[in-house]
Parts: structure tokens; sequence; C-alpha cells
């Protein structure tokens, strides 16, 4: 059984239709990359995942249960979290108070240990605990961000570009990162548009194109398709 | 039909001559013919078959109706058209009926002047009244814009208020200026002795027999006339210029303000110019009612029916549409009037909650109109008559 | 964040010209500018009123009762600011709550047992229970008008200015039904009893019932204090204030928050309210008169920020008090509304306003 399955999405904004029909599917801890160029539709279809957007036809359901036309704060609470691409911190808020935002559906006593456990994941993160996360790098933003998404201990992670911006060593501490928690057992669907590293980490991949479904299969069989490669790939 | 009826529906005849052109829906050839005549046939048919006591009531509602309508123009010109959140129109309605006073009185001698001050009376003809009235509102507007107008939307609704709160409170506090917390009286008419016994002198006396019948109790229908006539004038030089290009840029700047500072066009004095041309619109009606009233003090410029009542009749009529916003007036001030009949049929009603409820009665005329505003708010924030050319950005459901 | 630098005033002068040009603009718009702003305005007031003749005692005196204003601005302004905070627009219709905490409290005092006054103070315990009751009951009718009208407009996505325009109408809203209520007469909390005034250093004389005003609004600044920033509630206040997509992405339900954020900011104006009435008596008018020193201190003390909203506050009334040693008392929402006009100009995001996000 699929953690998450997506069936004939149909979605977009007011009445520009960006998801023609997608279908993707989300197994019990594996990365799940969703690559394409840009405006194929990748943030949306997370978008629409999270209930930030409402499909207009088709089904999205997580753990068999219909997902489709909830609120973000109820979605949250089945246990899928969504990192979005900007603005995924409280600026004005510190590091731990981001945290806390991150496990507010929580009792207030499984708080603490909750934290440590992202602490130890990210050990910056403790050194700068009382800062402002405004005032951070954007590296440190991202981690901020992710670790607060991870307090409620889901087993999906939505990731939307979390390398996007960052400088190439950046990039590398974010995808080690990323498999470090998935090694945890978290599954994990994100979006890149860091594509070859993204696939050669994913178990399977998907790509979008004028917000169709294109190809799919394992990241390897995706990356060894000279079509993929030429089109998405960048040669 | 006797002389006085006929000379009666003649004046009413012309106001609404005025008036009904605007107000047909606009393309077709004979709306300018069409609403003459419609209107010279209207006033001459109310004039002959109502009452003369209703057909007063009847004036001095089209009076304050077209008053209000040229606020409404006014304020359009600035939210409408330019996208100016301005929360103090009474200030600028106040400024231009206290500068026409001024200008129009007679400086009070004797002992007359301990009860009366003033820091000038120039005693000077109606329409230079009018005219100071324009001139004093655009400098305030201009003094007020320059600072003002560079902050964000909320703000500047913020700083409007205070403006108008601040030049209430200067006619309210200084004695010297325009006799303070007192009445301002004896703001003189115009082509008020037309009316009384003695005939005007520039009236050749070949002609006097004309008006011969006509009383003092007469002279609302003969106002009502200037002030449609007014309305009228405001009307079409509004509708040019915002037809012309220095209309198109404005919008320009609403709409996408960024893009046209782009190219290059003065976005900044654009701004000032739609704020100053708005408060000089808002000046000449505050003119035109302090020549109505014969006497104003501060308390008639208050935020409920300088800057409220306007509001909703912006807000009803539709934004940036200049017929909307005359039809808004219309029929706000209808509803505002309307509702004292209400109130006075719901008194015995309300004398069986509480014994001082009846007394009261008048602020169930506030409730209704704050309720009429919510409502447009909620369910149709464009209004009545949409947006001619283009739909405010500010007032789209998803306009964010 | 990076700041966008769309426009570059000054180009083409030459490069050490506008360097010191941008300088002297980013040094205007610090924090400290603005404060130097402030006391020098303060000390030009001083020096007005000596040459307008008034005494250094009563100067002082006047600063004494500056600061009792002060608190009670402080009251309606923090709520005022929370809202404005969350929910990003101008509540117009505060002044209105204010009005309404006070009459609720007339209302609630005569109900209940009259007790002695608490001397040196000139009221009893049952004002004490008025208040602790209107505050959850102009909380209430705040929620209430959220609901009906703001939580729709939310819904469609509408523009802040339909904000604005709806709290304007509910503001008339409020005001017409509390005429109807409690009609425009003059009303005192007890009416005819003294409240003398007690006698500090430097001859100062100020009654007892406006340093429980000060009091009260400090005690309520540190609860608020608590609240924002040990609760979770609190905390998510901020949260929401600060990104409410990314609050409702964290599992925050965002309308409840907005529903407490109408609570606090209606039971603080009511606080505020009552103290105003308190300090001199009831009037329909009461809520307007105070809403531009509101929004001045809201503004100056930087939106969504309760201690930048007191200390704002304090700065506006004690300017007001003084002004009066120069000017007509009837101008103190002008003096307000003046230090305000400076800050927009100066520094927008106000005194504590942060700069980021």
């Amino acid at each position: 059984m699929p953690l998450l399955k997506a069936e004939g999405v149909t979605a977009g904004y007011g009445d520009m239709e960006i998801l023609h029909e997608v279908d993707l599917e989300v197994e019990a801890g594996e990365i799940v990359s969703l690559i394409g160029p840009n405006g194929a539709g990748k943030s949306t279809l997370m978008k629409t995942i999270f209930g930030l957007l409402h499909p207009k036809s088709g089904s999205i359901t997580y753990r068999d249960k219909p997902i489709h036309g909830r609120k973000p704060h109820e979605i949250v609470t089945l246990g899928l979290c969504y990192v979005p691409q900007v603005a995924n911190v409280f600026v004005t808020l510190t590091v731990e108070e981001n945290l806390d935002m991150g496990a507010y559906l929580l009792d207030e006593r499984e708080i603490p240990p909750r934290r440590e456990r992202v602490y130890e994941l990210f050990p910056r993160l403790r050194e700068r605990r009382r800062q402002r996360a405004g005032k951070m790098s954007g590296g440190e933003r991202q981690m901020v961000a992710m670790g607060s998404a991870l307090m409620l201990e889901p087993d999906l992670l939505l990731l939307d570009e979390p390398s996007a911006g960052l400088s190439p060593k950046l990039v590398d501490e974010i995808f080690d990162n990323i498999r470090r928690i998935n090694a945890a057992g978290l599954a994990v669907l994100m979006v890149e548009q860091n594509a070859r590293k993204s696939l050669q980490m994913a178990n399977r991949g998907y790509v979008l194109a004028n917000g169709e479904n294109r190809y799919d299969g394992t990241g390897q069989e995706l990356l060894a398709d000279p079509d993929v490669a030429r089109l998405y790939l960048g040669g | 039909m006797s002389q006085l009826i006929f000379l009666k529906g003649l004046m009413l005849g012309i106001a609404l001559a005025c008036i009904l052109p605007i107000l047909l829906p606009p393309g077709s050839r004979w709306r300018v013919p069409g609403g003459i005549v419609l209107g010279l046939a209207a006033g001459l048919g109310i004039a002959a078959s109502v009452p003369s006591g209703y057909l007063s009531y009847f004036i001095g509602f089209m009076t304050m109706a077209s008053l209000y309508a040229i606020l409404s123009l006014g304020l359009n010109t600035q939210w409408g058209y330019t996208g100016h959140l301005n929360f103090g129109v009474a200030g600028f309605f106040a400024v231009g009926a206290f500068t026409s006073a001024l200008f129009t009185i007679e400086a009070p001698t004797g002992l007359a002047a301990q009860y009366t001050q003033v820091l000038f009376g120039l005693e000077m003809p109606f329409l230079v009244g009018v005219l100071a009235a324009a001139v004093v509102s655009a400098l305030v507007a201009f003094v007020v814009a320059v600072p003002v107008l560079r902050l964000r939307l909320d703000f500047l609704a913020i700083a409007t208020i205070g403006v108008a709160e601040i030049i209430r409170l200067i006619f309210q506090n200084e004695r010297w200026l325009a006799n303070g917390p007192q009445p301002l009286r004896g703001i003189p008419q115009p082509g008020r002795c037309l009316f009384e016994s003695r005939h005007c002198e520039w009236l050749p006396e070949s002609l006097a027999w004309l008006i011969e019948p006509l009383g003092t109790r007469d002279y609302t229908a003969f106002y009502l006339m200037v002030v449609a006539a007014f309305l009228a004038l405001i009307y079409v030089v509004l509708e040019r210029t915002c037809r012309s290009p220095w209309g198109r840029m404005l919008r320009a700047v609403r709409d996408e303000e960024s893009s046209a500072a782009m190219n290059g066009k003065n976005v900044t004095f654009a701004r000032v110019q739609a704020f100053v041309v708005g408060a000089v619109v808002m000046g000449i009606a505050g003119a035109l009612y302090a020549h109505y009233t014969v006497a104003i003090d501060y308390s008639h410029f208050h935020a409920l029916f300088g800057t409220f009542l306007v509001w909703i009749m912006l807000m009803l009529g539709g934004s940036g549409n200049h017929r909307g916003a005359i039809l808004g007036a219309i029929l706000v001030w209808g509803v505002w009037a309307g509702t004292a009949f209400l109130a006075n049929a719901l008194e015995p009603l309300l004398a069986l909650i509480h014994e001082d409820l009846p007394g009261r009665a008048q602020y169930i005329r506030w409730l209704l109109v704050s309720l009429l505003l919510a409502a447009v708010v909620l369910f149709r924030p464009q209004g009545l008559l949409p947006e001619e050319m283009r739909v405010s950005n500010h007032l789209r459901g998803d306009g964010r | 964040m990076a700041v966008s630098e769309t426009r570059k005033p000054g180009e083409g002068l030459p490069a050490d010209e506008r360097r010191r040009g941008e300088r002297l603009r980013a040094f205007i718009r610090t924090r400290g500018f603005l404060v130097g702003t402030f006391v020098v305005i303060l000390i030009a007031m001083y020096v007005a009123g000596l040459i307008a003749g008034a005494s250094a005692q009563r100067l002082l005196a006047l600063t004494a009762w500056g600061l009792m204003l002060g608190g009670i601005i402080a009251l309606g302004s923090i709520g005022l600011s929370l809202v404005y905070g969350v929910l990003k627009f101008p509540n117009f219709s505060h002044g209105a709550l204010v009005t309404l905490g006070a009459y609720v409290a007339y209302t609630v005092v005569p109900l209940l047992p009259q007790g002695e006054a608490l001397r040196p103070l000139s009221f009893g315990y049952e004002f004490l229970v008025a208040l602790v009751v209107a505050m959850p009951v102009v909380g209430a009718v705040a929620v209430a008008i959220d609901r009906l009208v703001y939580r729709r407009l939310r819904n469609t996505g509408a523009h802040l200015v339909l904000f604005a325009m709806a709290s304007l109408a509910m503001a008339f809203f409020v005001r017409s039904m509390i005429y109807l209520i409690w009609g425009p007469d003059f009303h005192f909390y007890y009416p005819g009893r003294a409240n003398p005034a007690l006698y500090l250093p430097f001859g100062m004389r100020v009654r007892a019932d406006q340093l429980f005003i000060l009091v009260l609004a400090f005690v309520l600044v540190a609860a608020v204090y608590v609240l924002l920033e040990w609760t979770r509630m609190g905390k998510a206040m901020r949260a929401t204030a600060d990104n409410p997509h990314l609050a409702q992405i964290r599992g925050i339900n965002t309308e409840r928050v907005i529903s407490w954020t109408w609570m606090l900011g209606g039971g603080l104006a009511a606080a505020g309210g009552i103290m105003y009435g308190l300090s001199s008596q009831l009037r329909p008018e009461m809520g307007f008169w105070l809403l531009l020193p509101m929004f001045a201190a809201t503004i100056m003390g930087g939106i969504g920020n309760p201690y930048g909203a007191l200390s704002a506050a304090l700065i506006i009334g004690i300017a007001h008090q003084v002004s009066t040693s120069f000017l007509d008392p009837t101008y103190g929402p002008a003096v307000a509304f003046v230090l305000m006009v400076l800050t927009l100009l100066i520094r927008p995001q106000g005194l504590l306003g942060r700069t980021e996000g």
C-alpha cells in the first residue's frame, strides 16, 4: 500500500489550470524526486497535496484516507509535513520558538525530547537556539525549516527545492541531511532543480512537464534514460 | 399653470436637466438631449402636481444629494482613479466651506463684532468665494500630500483621519479665524436679491415682471439649480480629464506603480496632482454647502457626515466610475433621508422597549447606514456600476 | 532577506557625494535618530511651556499627568497593535470598543453590592469586578464582529482596503449601538465622589486613581509580555503575525489564533476605556477622541509590538500634557498626530519595529 497516492489530479490558480491529471505515488520509507523544467507544475503539485490548493478533480489519499479538500492544519495531523521553498521560517521568532511552532499540535511535554533529536541532527541549531531566524544564513534557515517540519516526526516529508539559492558546499550538506532523515525511516518527496543529484539519491523519480506526467521510474533508470538526460538533466 | 408654479417648475427642471443626462447610460446619441428634455418635463410636471410642502422637501433633498454627489466625485478622483485611501474628506469639505464663507461675508462691526469674530470678511461675490475655496483646498491638500502620500495605503488612511480631525479642531478652537465654536452666520446667497422684494440692481426693470411672484421661500429651487449646474460642470471636467492621457497615467500608476515608474513618468507628482484635484472638488462642495445653509460651524464637518457617508456613496455607486459616484450619492442620501421617516415611525415601538429610546431614534439611522456599508463591502465591493475601463485592483476578490 | 534596490535616488551624482547621501539617509532611519527626535521635541515643548509662562513645578506636574494619560493610551493601543500585527489591517473600530468597555463597566457597577471606596482610590471592589467582567464581554463582541464580517473577507482573500472600510462601518455600528443603549449624555462611575489629590515630593499633586491607571497599564503590558513570550497561544500569535501561511503549514489553526487576538485586543481596549472613563467621564465619543493617539502609539512603537506601544504611549501622553502649557488642550490629538507623521517619515517601522521580514 503506498503511503501517498495522487490520481488524476487537476489543479491550478483560479481559472488557470496548471496540473492536468497527474499521478504520483510515494511508498513508506523511500525518497521520491520530482523533476522537470520551470513551470512544469512541481511546486503546484506539492501545494495541492498539502491542501494549500484544492484540486478541481482527481483524488489524493494518504494511508488510503482522502486528504484533498482538507485544510493544511488538518493534513499536518495525519503525519505529513511540508517545507515550502521560500518564507519557510518565522523570521521574528527564535530558532527554538520556530521548532516549538513545528510541534504546535503536540502536548507541551512532548516537545523537549523531540527538540533534542532535532538538535542532534542539526547541532548548529543548538548553538543558535536563542537567535532570531531572520538573522541567520540561507543554509541555517533551511535547517530551521526542516527541523521544524521534523518536530512532528512525520512519516512523509515534502521538500520544495531545499537547495535553492545555496552554495554547492551547502547543497551537499542539505542532501546529506536528507539522506540521514530518510535513513531514520522517513519517506521524502522532494522537488529539486538539482535534478541529477537528487535522482542519484532517490529511490524513484517523476518527470513532470507542462503539468503532465512525462516519465517515471527508479532513480537509476531515469538517469540512464537518454531522453531524460538530454531534455531534463542538461545533457 | 400659474406663473409661480411655472417658474418653480422651470428652475427645478433646469436642475434635473443638469443631473439626468449624467445618470442615463452612456453610449446613446440621445443621452444628453433626452436627459435635458426629460429633466425639464419632470421639473415642470413635479411642480405642477406636487403640493408645495412636498415640493420644497424634494428640492432640499436634491440639493443635499447633489452636494454629496460633488463630494463623491472628488473622492472618486482620489480613490477610484488613483487609489488614495482618504478617510479625511470632511477636512477638505470644511476648508472649502469656511474659506468661501470668509471671502463672501460682511465683516461684523460695532456690537456684532463682539459676538462674531472673523479673520476677515471680504464681501466678494459668490463665484469668487467658490474659487477661493478651491484654491485654499488645493493649498491644504498640497501641504498634506507632500509628506503623507509617500506612505503605505493603510498609513495614509490613518493620517488623513488625523488631518481632518486637526482641521476640525482648528475651526472649533480658533475664535479669531471663523468665530470658533460659535456658528458663523450670515453667509450670503447668490442671486438671493431676485427673491426679495427689492429686485437686483443688474436686472433690467422691464424684466422684473417675469419673476414678480417669486418670494424668498422659493429661493431653494434657484440654489438647487446652481448646485446642479456645478455638479454637471465638475462631472464633465473630471470625465474629460480622466479620459485624457493624464487620467490614463493615473490608472497606470494605481494599478502597476512600478512599471509606470519605469516608463519614466513622474509617479509622485501624478499622485499629488490627483490628490489635489480631488480636494479641490471637495472644497467646492464645501463652498456650495456653506452658501446653502447660511450658517456653519465645526460640528457640521463631523466624520459621519463629511467622510463616512461619502465613502458609502462611492462604494455603493462604484469606485472608479463617475456616474456611479453620483448615483451612489443620490441613493445613499435617499436612504439617509428615508431612515429619518423610519426612525419617526419606529418611535412608538421604541417607546414600548424603553422610555428613553424614542429620543435616540436618530441613532438608528447611523446603525442602518453602517450596516449598509458593511453589506456593500461584504457582498458587492465593486459597487452598483463597476469601473468603466478597468476594475480597481483593490476591489477584486483575489487582489492581494 | 535582501533589501530590494529598484530605485537609486541621486543617480548621476559623483560617487562619494552619493555615498554620503546614502549614509545620511541610513542614519536618519536608525532607532537612535528617531529617539533623538522625540527627545528634542519634548525639550522644545518644555522650553515653549516656560516661555509661555508655566512654572517648572507646573511642567513637572504636567509630566506626571502625561504619564497617567500615557497609561490610558497604552491600554488601548496594545490591543490595537496586536490586532494590526496579526490581521494586518488598521482597525478603525478600536475606538468604539474602548467606549463600549467603559459603558459595559458603567452598567455592571450598579448591579453589584456597593462597597466602601478603597481609599485613597475613589472606587470600591465592585469597580474592579466590573473591570474584570467588561474585558471579556468586549473581547467577545470583537470576536463576534470578526466572525460576522472580517472572517468572510479573509475567506475571499479581500484586499486590506476592504478590511479598513469594514472596520470603519463597524466603528459607526458600535458607536450607534452605544448611543441607542446609553444615550448621548455624560456619565460618571461615581457621580459626585471626590478623589482628592495626593501630595508627592516636589509639590506634585496626583490623584490616587491616576496612579492606579498607570500601574494597571504596566501590569497588563507585563501580562501581555508573558503571554506572547512564554505561552503557546502567544507564540502562535507571533507566528501568525510573522507568516500566516507558514503558521497554517505548521498545523496552527490560524482562525483560532485570530479569535484569541480579538479577545485580547477587545479586552485591553475595554480596560483602556474604563480607565479613561474613571479619569474623566463617559461620553459616546470618548473612543473616537482616543483613536488618533492610539494609532500614533501603535505606529510609533512598531506595529504588533506591545512594549513599543507602551513606550510610545507614554511619550505621547507626556507630549500631550506638556503641550497644554502653551496650546489649547483640545489640540491633544494633533500633538499625537504630528509625532506619528514624524515617525512614518523617519522610520516607518517605529521605535521597536523589526527591520527584517
